[in-house]
Formats: C-alpha cells, structure tokens, sequence
C-alpha cells in the first residue's frame, strides 16, 4: 500500500529538471564566481598576494624592461574572496562567471603588466609608477621627494640626516 | 589530439569514469549531483560507469596523493584509447590549496609530466574545469564544451601598460619642485627646512 | 543552577590537584602536567570513574620551546562541562612515553600517529605498526618534526616502479597478520579502486570473520602545512576542504580554538550566524546520508527523493553565502558576511515546506516492511563497546550513550535555543536511521529559533594581535559526531601547532566489530551507517579464508 502511495507523490511532484544549458541560469547576488583584475585600477601593491591561500596571485618583476607582472592563476584559486576584502583600491572583483572550462591550461591565467620607476639616485627599478601616485596624494608636502627615492637610497640619505645631529 | 579531432571522434554519448586521487569529496558530491534530478545528465547520454574500461572520459577529481598515484595510473592506463579527461575542480587543475605539500604529486599537469618523462606516454586532450567545487551546471557545461555543442569562453587576458601611459600619470602629481630638492640631496647639501640638529 | 557548576568544577579541580598542578587555560579546559607514573591510574579515574570519555592523543615538538616533546591526551568530562588535558613531557634523548591502549581501546590510533610524525615510541602498545605514512617511507624522517621542510617531495620512482614493474611491495603489510590468519598472496595489483581507501573482509563462506580498515591514502599534509606557509586568517579556508560534506564545522572549531586561547569575544549576531550555518550544514549532510544508504539498500526511488529535497538547502547556502559548499565565511574574531533581513521569511518559508514534505516521505519509508527487516538488529553495537572504542556522534547515541557538545558544552549560540538530543537504546541500523530522521527535525527547529531572535550587534571582533605559547581548544558537533580541534599558539602570525581530529576517526574503529559474525551482504550497510566519508564506502576486498582466495568486490556485485 505505501509504495503506490509514494509512487503517487513522486508523481505529482512533476518534473524539477532545470532548463540548463539550452537556458541560462541566474545566480543569486554576492555570488562567488571568477575573479578578475581591472586593468586600470591595479596599482600592483602586492596585498592581495599576501592574503590569497593557496598562491594564486604571484607577483614578479622583470628588472630589466622596468615592468612589473601580477598574474592571476584561476586554476587554483580557492573562490574565497579574501584578496577583495583586502585590495586597497578594489581593483580585484569576484565576478558572476561560473562557466570556465577550457581545453589550455594557459587559457587559465590573467596577466596586468606595470611600469615601474626608477630611483633617482641609483636607478634600480623599486616600483609602480601607480602605486607611487597613489602614495603621493596622501603624504604630506615635505615629505613628497623622499618618495621618489628606492628604499635603500632613502635610508642612506636619512643615516647622512643623523651624522650631521651629531656634529 | 586536438579538439576538433574529439569532436570527430566522439559523435555519441560519452561514458565517464569517476576517479577520486584523494580529493575532500566536495567535487565527487557535485559529480553526483549531476546525476540527481535537478540537473540529470543523463539526457545527454552521460553515463556513470563502474569499471574504466568501459569508459570514455575520465573525471579526475583531487590533487593526486603519492599513495594514490599508482592507482590512478593503472585506471588511467586502463581506459581504452581515445580517450578524454575532465579535471574537474582546483586541487586537479592547479594543485589545489596544498599543491606544495610533500605528500602531493600537484595536479593533472604535473601527472603529465610523470607519464612523459618515465612512461613515456603523451597525454591525452584534457578539460580543465576550475571551482572550489564547481556548480554541477559547470560540469555539464564543460562536458558540452568537450563535445563541441557549446562554445567555449574562458581566454587568457594579457594587459601590458605603455610607459607614455604611466610616466603621464605622474607628471600631473610630480612638480619640478621635488627635482630640485633631489638634486640637492645628491649634492650633500642639507635643506635648510626640517633640519634635526639636536646637539650642535 | 549556576552555583552546583561552580562547586562540581572545585571537588574536580580538588581531586586532580593530588596528581600534578591543575591550570585552567580557558573557560571550560583544564590542563594538568603528570609524571607518566600516574598516567593509568588518572586515565582510569577519568574515563571509567568519572563517567567521562578519552577523545584524543597529539603531539607535539617542543624542542624550541622548552627541549623537549609533548604529549597531550584530551578527555571530555560531560557531567562538569570541563575538557580535561593530561600533558606529559617525553624527552628528546629517550623518546619513548607509557602508553594509555591498555586501559582504554579507543587510543590506538591516536597514539601509533604519534609515533609516525614523531618517532615516539608507546611502551606496551599492542599493535605498534604504521598507520599513516606508507611503509616504504624512510625510516628517521619525521614530517611533524620542526626540522622537516613542509615542501620537501618524496621521490615518485618506487611508485611507479610498482605499476610498471608489479613489485611486490604490499608483502610486507600483510606478513604482519599472517600470524593470525591464513596467508594470502596478493599477486598482482587489481586495476584501478574506484576510491582510494578500502576495508579489507576476512570470511569463511557467507559470514564475515574478521575485518580490518585500510586507508589514509588521502593524506595531505595539512597540519605541517598550517605551520609553515600560511598564516592565522589563512587556515579557515584549509580547514574547510578537510571535508567536503562538513567542511564548516572545522572551520568553526578552529576558529573557536584560536579565539578561546587569545580570550577574543565574538560578538552575539556573529555567534547565531555561525550557528544557522552549523544547521544548515548538518540538514544537507544528513539528507545527503540518507541519500547514499537507501542507495546501498537497493532503494534508488529514495536517493532520488532525498538529494532533490536537498537541492532547496543547497540554494539557500548560496544565497547567503556565495557558494553551495565551502562556505567560507569565518574569519578569526567574526564572520564576514551578514544575513539580510529579507531573506528570513524565504528561509522559513522553504524549510517548512521541505519539513513537511520530508515528514511525509520518511513516515512512508519506515513503515516499509523490506527496509526495517533489512536494518533491523543487524550491525549491533552495544552500549559497553561504544564506550570502550570512544565513539562519536549519531553513532553513540543510537546505542544508548547520551552524550551531544551542543548540550553539554554548549558553543556559539546554542545556550540561547531550546532543543532535544535524540537517543535510543538498540544499537543497530535502523536506530541509527531513526537518530539521524529526528535530528533533522530538530535542526529545522533551532533555525527557526535562531532566525526570530538575531539580535544587533557589529559582525567581527576588535582585537590586537594574537599572543604567542597559549593553548586552545575549540569543539563542535560536526554532523558524525564531536570535532576536536587544539591549537598552540606561535609568533609572526602563524600557529605553532595544529590538530584537527574529525569525528570519523574514532567512529571507524568500531566497523570490525561490528562486522563479525554478520553475512557479507549485510557487509555495506553497516559500514555506511557509521557515516564515513563518502568515498570510503565504496570497495571491499573479501579474503576467502578457507580456500585462500583473495577476490575484489565492488559493493553494487555484493548487493547483486
């Protein structure tokens, strides 16, 4: 007697098989889909590269031409979403994308190339020329030339600062 | 085997086969999950089948453990030419969140590294499909890139700034002002502002 | 009924006192330091007399901190509220400690782990072979060792040696028990397990003899990975794909763990998020359960029924946190999303219809005579030898042990709902699928409790930094049973150590006793009522011990 009662149900529930891929689905909204850099926005900080778990984002420098690569590698990416609590200028977006199979595994990676500056006083390559504006609009006005120095330099010209205190 | 060649070849049904090489279990459920009625793949004539040999596709789950590299070799051998492999999620496309931990071999590539250099076996045509895990539809919509039914839209996005672009980002912010004041710097001579003479 | 808690913890507190310094690390643990003289006689007192249970053995290298190696043995003690920690020095040059297997079973895994990662040796263990690390692993490298390099890879040639060349490397493991049992020649490797982990059945004809577990194929290295690379709001996202079905709750019990040793306080709407998701969590991985069992019993109308209901709480986990499984919303201090007010009357809304629906289906089911007569007194464990084996969870409560963290040491927010801990007394299959039915009941209740009361509060924690050297300890109730998670803390924002301990490990002791003296066709069913890990359930190798042939099953042949 149950089964032809449960054979019943089963049939009056109809049939639940979703359209897909003859149609497309929505996705609800804070949906964590493929993360992707802008472009433009990218200042090439190196933050998101702190927080991401299993290495995705890699950062390297060609010292050489004076360009800094931030690569993004979705085939391991984790889909967390820390490197868009943590960008500084919302740059990096975890988009809607869900549909990303491919048959390359260079098809997987995304790549922003920066130009970087070179240091006033030794000429060594230290950073982007974004992150220095960026920097810049929040340092105070006689602080500013102290920027365009790379680190080493800079802590040179501090250190010849002291000797003189003490004469 | 290029993938116009798959599409040739593989006109009808596609049958898989479940290999899991130490995954968490997350992708194995949304291979099941594909088979549940909600997204039913079994429309298209996908089966789940129990031995390799009747298989035509390989679903490879997990980030290959040492222990299980044997076993995934002799499935992987016992799979019947031609044949396709899906690598379904992140631990086999990349490695995973461990993919430098000792005890993991690191994903499917470098599995294909393994079979060139000791086996001497070239891999097949191989799917990538990227998630933690990835959404069941996915997974359907990898399989209807492999059969050629669904174009395919991941590329890779390569951006390069131009130096004309950057150097004029900063010539708004950066006056002749801080040239000079550098130029001094090099020359050893302190500004008279912001001097920190303490004991004189 | 405060004031009888506080003075059981002092008669507690005055008893362990005669046997080393007693510290209270945080609300609700206690730490003792013992000399291994006292070490059975305390295990004992605290296992058998006080009515509580062991739950697990770590250990740790301490050789940084204070020259040595540590082993801590964890008890939980119900009727106080307390977990008990036993901490016993074992010196470098030595290295070898008493071990507790003797007084209770249910160590013998945790401490033959030990001795795997770090070459300490238990005296008086009964069975001290490897566990964990393949036997062709060189003997002397330790990977838990502090001087061991997380990414420093084995070379692959042996194992590939193996398939090309079919050595007979597997030989050894089983000359081990040879002396029990009729030897059999493995030959040549079967092609391809469908998973990588499997039991292995001894029987004589039909009837099962004797059974024995072998796995940890899927061993990745994540304790030493947590404390090399990665750093403290890093591990969440590791810990929740050690399982892909209960992923959250270690995520939980980690951050728990962390948070009670730097004394952080989690804010109360951060608390009733954690615990909505821990319910939610607990539905989708029991309907899944339900799901696979009715599979293996032949009943694939049910499977199909189960997984669709399901569907609803998997789209419900996407709508409030962005993915159907690894939620990843934890972060040490809160959680990182809220729950917006307008989508409580459609969570409502779907789980009544899915109770009600779910209450029609299963009434239906279990007044079918074929499903009770198969899960009926089959797989019997009883009350004695869960107690002895330490099992967890569902498992223990359908054989009679009345025991649930929610209740007794209560976590997040459940000291705000009112629920009931289901329990019977049978012991077999069919108790086990009643437990498990009721306790969906039960969480679709507390979501609801959980959703009319939200109070308002921020969603994360301030605090300044974690302080090094403090110990934790963090607990929840995953869906199988207690997760048991210790940390240590360490400097420049990384863990000194880590040991999560899944709910399975204890359970999965319990299988070959349960499976002597059964047919073999019963052989499936009682594995996965335990509720292992999906992927575990799947092969059977069935050793024929009166002709001595050794034949692979899979388990759709055995059902036939």
């Amino acid at each position: 007697m149950s089964r032809f009662k449960l054979l019943r149900k089963a049939i009056s529930v109809g049939v639940v098989t979703e359209k897909y891929p003859y149609e497309p689905i929505e996705v609800p909204p804070g949906f964590r889909g493929k993360p992707r850099i802008d472009p433009l926005k990218c200042i090439g900080c190196g933050a998101c590269v702190n927080a991401c778990p299993p290495d995705a984002l890699s950062i390297e420098d060609d010292l050489v031409e004076g360009i800094r690569y931030v690569k993004l590698f979705i085939g391991r990416c984790i889909y967390c979403g820390r490197c868009q609590d943590v960008c500084p200028v919302e740059a990096i977006k975890l988009s809607n994308e869900f549909e990303l199979a491919t048959d390359k595994h260079d098809d997987l990676y995304q790549v922003v190339g920066l130009r970087m500056v070179r240091c006033r006083v030794c000429g060594r390559f230290y950073t982007t020329y974004r992150q220095l504006e960026n920097v810049l609009k929040d340092l105070p006005e006689e602080q500013r030339p102290y920027a365009l120095l790379c680190p080493d330099c800079r802590e040179k010209i501090a250190s010849l600062y002291t000797s003189y205190a003490r004469r | 085997m290029s993938r116009d060649n798959v599409v040739k070849i593989f006109k009808k049904s596609l049958w898989v086969f479940h290999l899991n090489t130490g995954s968490c279990n997350g992708c194995d459920i949304e291979i099941l999950n594909v088979f549940a009625p909600f997204q039913d793949a079994e429309r298209f004539g996908v089966k789940l089948v129990g031995s390799p040999r009747h298989a035509d596709a390989i679903l490879l789950s997990g980030p290959i453990t040492r222990e299980a590299l044997p076993r995934a070799l002799r499935a992987f051998q016992a799979v019947p030419e031609p044949k396709i492999v899906l690598a379904i999620g992140s631990c086999a496309c990349g490695g995973g969140i461990w993919y430098d931990s000792y005890n993991i071999i690191g994903g499917v590539q470098r599995f294909y590294e393994i079979l060139r250099e000791k086996l001497g076996i070239e891999p097949p045509p191989t799917f990538y499909v990227p998630g933690c895990p990835p959404k069941p539809e996915a997974i359907l919509y990898a399989i209807g890139v492999a059969r050629g039914l669904l174009a395919k839209k991941q590329v890779a996005e390569i951006h390069i700034e131009s130096l004309e672009e950057a150097m004029n980002r900063l010539r708004e912010v950066i006056t002749d002002e801080y040239h000079r004041v550098i130029e001094e710097y090099v020359l050893g001579k302190p500004l008279v502002r912001k001097v920190v003479l303490k004991e004189v | 009924m405060h004031s009888t808690v506080i003075s059981k913890c002092k008669e507690l507190i005055e008893l362990l006192n005669r046997y080393g310094r007693v510290i209270e690390i945080h609300d609700g643990a206690l730490l003792i330091e013992v000399d291994e003289y006292y070490l059975h006689e305390l295990s004992e007192l605290l296992h058998w007399k006080l009515n509580g249970y062991y739950t697990t053995s770590i250990g740790v290298d301490e050789r940084p901190l204070n020259g040595s190696f540590g082993v801590y043995h964890a008890f939980v003690l119900d009727d106080y509220g307390y977990y008990v920690i036993l901490y016993i020095k074992v010196s470098t040059g030595l290295l070898k400690t008493t071990s507790i297997t003797p007084v209770i079973p249910g160590a013998n895994w945790a401490e033959r782990e030990i001795m795997d990662f770090l070459g300490i040796r238990f005296i008086d263990h009964p069975e001290p072979y490897r566990l964990i690390l393949p036997f062709d692993w060189p003997d002397g490298i330790y990977p838990l060792r502090k001087d061991f390099p997380y990414n420093c890879k084995a070379s692959v040639k042996d194992k590939i040696d193996e398939v090309v060349h079919g050595s007979t490397s597997t030989v050894k493991d089983v000359e081990e028990l040879s002396s029990r049992y009729t030897l059999v020649p493995i030959g040549p490797y079967h092609p391809a397990l469908h998973e990588p982990e499997y039991f292995e059945l001894y029987v004589d004809g039909e009837k099962i003899i004797d059974a024995r577990y072998k796995g940890f194929m899927v061993h990745r290295g994540m304790e030493k990975l947590a404390e090399s690379r990665l750093t403290y709001n890093q591990i969440p996202f590791l810990a929740e794909r050690i399982c892909g079905i209960c992923g959250f709750t270690h995520n939980t019990a980690y951050c728990q763990a962390v948070e009670n040793a730097a004394g952080i306080d989690v804010p109360e709407r951060a608390l009733f998020i954690r615990s909505l998701l821990l319910e939610l969590e607990r539905i989708h991985s029991h309907l899944l359960w339900f799901g696979v069992a009715f599979h293996l019993l032949g009943f694939d109308t049910g499977f199909m029924i189960t997984w669709r209901l399901r569907e609803d709480i998997m789209n419900i986990a996407e709508l409030l946190t962005g993915n159907r499984k690894t939620y990843g919303m934890n972060l040490i201090g809160g959680v990182r999303r809220d729950v917006k007010e307008e989508n409580i009357e459609y969570i409502k809304r779907v789980l009544k219809n899915l109770e009600n629906e779910f209450r029609d289906y299963m009434e239906n089911i279990f007044s079918m005579n074929e499903l009770v007569k198969r899960t009926k007194e089959i797989g019997i464990l009883s009350k004695e030898d869960a107690r002895k084996l330490c099992v967890l969870g569902p498992h223990a409560r359908a054989s009679g042990l009345k025991t649930d963290v929610r209740k007794y040491h209560p976590y997040a927010a459940y000291k705000y709902v009112d629920f009931r801990v289901p329990v019977r007394d049978e012991g077999d299959v069919l108790a086990r699928l009643l437990v498990r039915y009721e306790e969906i009941l039960e969480s679709i209740n507390i979501i609801n409790q959980l959703l009319d009361n939200l109070p308002n509060t921020p969603l994360q924690a301030e605090y300044d930094g974690i302080p090094e050297k403090r110990l934790g300890v963090g607990v929840t109730e995953a869906p199988r049973g207690e997760d048991f998670h210790f940390v240590i803390t360490g400097r420049d924002n990384k863990v000194y150590r880590w040991r999560p301990r899944a709910p399975s490990y204890n359970n999965l002791q319990s299988v070959p006793l349960m499976l002597r003296g059964e047919y073999l066709a019963d052989a499936p069913i009682i594995i996965a009522s335990i509720d292992p890990c999906f992927s575990c359930t799947d092969h059977v190798i069935v050793v024929d011990v009166r002709n001595g042939t050794r034949k692979r099953l899979s388990l759709n042949r055995i059902l036939g």
